[in-house]
């Protein structure tokens, strides 16, 4: 999709997943560079241009939390994928709030990652769209001046809240939205913590725009940490088969 | 050792306690003679009836006591012979005589016992009797005034003799209740310093050897089902000791020198102690109960070292679980970005994709089971804590079924909630856990295109998840036990693939919300998993 080729920086202490991720991501197109601790990694991004880093959470020395703050201190849009585990969900949180565009899971599929790093990428070389642009997102369309949203051409009824949600999930489709952050975008920062408050009305979200919401492919669940709306790059070129890459915790306990 | 009651000379009848010590001295054993000085250090042999001389000659040591006994009565009888003469040439009246006689003969019964004062006085009416047979106003024979006057002075010697005596055997009587009390203090002191970490019996049968220097103990302990012994038993006391526990006999025979006492923790038997020696079945009595005590104290202490030892090995196994899954993680990671990576690289052939998608597979499997066990291991640990809100249950059982629905895609899933609107104050995430560990256990084990129903009641103190499948028929007896981490029923271990952790976690976290978790399972009705959680939230944490 992208003409030019994207130079990317793993950060990650153990070398074996270096070594793992190498091979297909240069097969593939990339240019990888490696870094082992957070250190390491700043150095090398004030030395070159990047267009992505996967960042791991857990290293030694400075960590990844605090690579990703130094990070974003001098390169506020280079896209930033976290590398986590599954039983860090505050550190995900924490991740997105201070700016990474995603994150994955250990153990992940490539595949899954790859994609990630694309939607990133494409996500900041796509010129900046209008507040005030339709969004259109597989048969959804959203028009955020006439506050309306058809499906399939049809109306879908909405609340002000339900359409505030859906218009904050859509405007940033393919990322990770936390609860906190939907939360003070629909209602303010007071209410930051009422998450099972948001849980009731993407409930009732869910089942004027999905077409099976205990089924749902636009808008998902990334469980403990937020909501996410499916990316327009899904419905456009993939089939179904990555429609929910990493949404759904393939083995919860 | 009582000897007080009846008349002057029931004493020198034997009792039946003196009758054993007569009895042990015919023993020819090396412990019938530590036996007998203990008694003897008690019981001076002054006191002893002619009986007691007579098997004390058996004995070596009663050698300088008989010549003793001797020396004290021939003394006696000299300074009688001397007080007669004395008189004799004086020409006493008899009363002057008597009373000199009467000096001798009290403190001989004071000093040296009740027999040489009766061999004193007697001597005296001899002597006396001798000397005065040439003298007619003083001849017994011829006035029998004075035969009246000397046996009033035999009697009344007899009776201070015997009241000097008496006092002589409640001061020594009083000196060995005494000697048990302080016996009985140091076995009680001793108890407290025994060494816990092993069993009591043998420790107590030799104390109580050591401290009321008794012939033979046995101590039978019901628990631990043993019989310890010290000292010397001609017989084995095993059967013995077992039954004084088994027929519940508490007594004293006095002809054996045997005591038995069940020893009784309240009114629960809890052992029996039997003793050959010279106890008082009081001491016996206070015995038992130290030794129940005692007892009583290990199987505490037991208890305790275990729970702690539990304690210890839960959590070094929650430590090494988590590690391990820990250190699993990486080599995972790699090994899925590798054969993934693999996958993505495009130029494999279809046999060789197919085991890139096997391993990704596998890995997955591998990947589920270390998070699993991760889990169970924090749960266990008890390092997951309950931050519990109001959780809408409705978008909870969403949560669920939306994160199960890979595995669900085949099947009919049926959410019955009655109230939309109902929340529950629960952790989240655990909830998730154990709801998510019910649905998948339907998936598994359900048949193939039966519904798989998820039903939430809210009954008055509680809300109860339930979720339904037509599955095999748990037997009755795994229906415990399959909340049992490890535990896979017998009917389906060889059938689906699973870690037998699941519904152990489900179980915890039921418990960490003070609730509780069981089944139903039925061959036409199918197998229904339920959790009853609380509808009101409570303070403590798991």
């Amino acid at each position: 999709m992208n003409q030019h080729v994207i130079r990317i920086l793993v950060v990650d202490d153990e070398s074996a997943i270096r070594r793992a991720l190498r091979p297909p991501l240069m097969e593939l197109g990339f240019q990888v560079m490696e870094a082992s601790r957070g250190e390491e990694a700043l150095q090398t991004l004030r030395a070159s241009q990047f267009d992505a880093v996967l960042l791991d959470v857990n290293m030694p020395g400075i960590g990844g939390i605090e690579t990703l703050r130094r990070i974003r201190s001098f390169a506020p849009r280079l896209p930033i994928l976290m590398l986590t585990v599954r039983d860090q969900e505050e550190e995900k949180v924490e991740a997105l709030e201070l700016g990474a565009d995603d994150y994955v899971t250990k153990p992940f599929s490539t595949r899954e990652l790859i994609a990630r790093i694309r939607t990133a990428v494409r996500r900041v070389r796509t010129p900046a769209r209008s507040e005030d642009s339709p969004i259109e997102i597989g048969e959804l369309r959203l028009e955020p001046v006439k506050r309306t949203v058809t499906k399939r051409g049809l109306p879908v009824h909405l609340t002000r809240k339900e359409f505030d949600i859906l218009h904050c999930l859509m405007s940033r489709a393919g990322r990770v939205i936390t609860y906190a952050r939907l939360l003070t975008a629909v209602w303010g920062a007071d209410c930051r913590e009422e998450v099972e408050y948001l849980r009731t009305f993407v409930r009732q979200l869910r089942k004027k725009i999905e077409d099976d919401p205990a089924n749902p492919v636009y808008l998902l669940t990334d469980v403990y940490v937020g909501y996410r709306f499916a990316d327009a790059q899904t419905f456009a070129e993939e089939e179904a088969e990555v429609a929910i890459p990493q949404s759904v915790p393939e083995d919860a306990p | 050792m009582s000897l007080s009651a009846g008349p002057i000379f029931s004493f020198a009848f034997s009792p039946p306690q003196r009758m054993r010590h007569l009895l042990k001295f015919f023993q020819d054993s090396p412990h019938a003679r530590p036996v007998y000085e203990m008694v003897s250090n008690h019981f001076s042999l002054r006191s002893f009836p002619v009986g007691s001389v007579f098997g004390a000659l058996r004995s070596r040591d009663a050698g300088p006591r008989v010549l003793l006994f001797i020396l004290e009565s021939a003394l006696g009888i000299v300074a009688v012979i001397l007080v007669a003469a004395f008189a004799h040439w004086s020409g006493w009246l008899l009363p002057v005589a008597l009373l000199l006689y009467l000096l001798i003969v009290v403190p001989t019964a004071l000093l040296c016992g009740f027999w040489q004062a009766v061999i004193v006085s007697l001597s005296v009416v001899f002597v006396h009797g001798y000397f005065t047979t040439h003298r007619s106003q003083a001849n017994l024979a011829v006035d029998p005034a004075n035969s009246v006057t000397l046996l009033v002075f035999v009697l009344v010697a007899l009776v201070v003799s015997r009241l000097s005596a008496r006092v002589n055997d409640h001061a020594r009587e009083a000196e060995s209740w005494g000697g048990q009390m302080r016996d009985l203090y140091e076995l009680t002191r001793r108890t407290l310093e025994l060494n816990l970490h092993v069993e009591p019996g043998p420790q107590l049968a030799e104390l109580l050897h050591e401290i009321f220097a008794l012939e033979a103990v046995a101590v039978f302990d019901a628990d631990l089902h043993d019989v310890y012994q010290a000292g010397y038993w001609s017989v084995d006391p095993r059967e013995m000791a077992q039954n004084v526990y088994y027929f519940g006999s508490s007594d004293d025979d006095p002809a054996t020198g045997l005591g038995r006492r069940v020893v009784r923790l309240g009114s629960v038997p809890v052992g029996s102690l039997v003793v050959r020696g010279d106890t008082s079945p009081l001491t016996n009595n206070a015995i038992a109960s130290l030794i129940a005590i005692t007892f009583d104290r290990y199987r505490a202490f037991a208890n305790e070292s275990r729970i702690e030892t539990e304690r210890r090995t839960e959590q070094l196994r929650a430590t090494v679980l988590d590690s391990l899954a820990h250190a699993y993680k990486t080599p995972l990671t790699a090994i899925r970005a590798a054969s993934t990576g693999l996958g993505e690289m495009r130029h494999l052939s279809p046999g060789q994709a197919d085991l890139v998608a096997l391993i990704d597979e596998q890995t997955s499997l591998l990947g589920d089971l270390t998070t699993r066990l991760l889990t169970t291991a924090r749960l266990d640990a008890g390092e997951i804590k309950i931050h519990a809100t109001q959780v809408g249950v409705a978008p909870l059982i969403e949560e669920v079924v939306i994160s199960l629905k890979d595995r669900l895609a085949s099947m009919k899933v049926v959410i019955d909630i009655p109230d939309d609107g109902l929340v529950l104050p629960c952790d989240r995430q655990l909830m998730v856990m154990l709801l998510t560990q019910y649905v998948d256990n339907a998936c598994k084990y359900s048949i193939f295109g039966s519904p798989i129903t998820i039903r939430v009641v809210s009954a008055k103190a509680e809300v109860i998840f339930s979720v339904h499948s037509y599955s095999p028929m748990i037997p009755m007896a795994d229906r415990e036990r399959i909340f049992n981490r490890y535990y896979r029923s017998s009917t389906q271990s060889n059938r689906t693939s699973g870690t037998g952790i699941g519904l152990s976690v489900a179980k915890r976290v039921a418990q960490i919300h003070h609730g509780y978790v069981w089944v139903t399972s039925d061959e036409h009705e199918g197998t229904t998993f339920f959790a009853a959680i609380p509808a009101s939230a409570r303070k403590e944490s798991a």
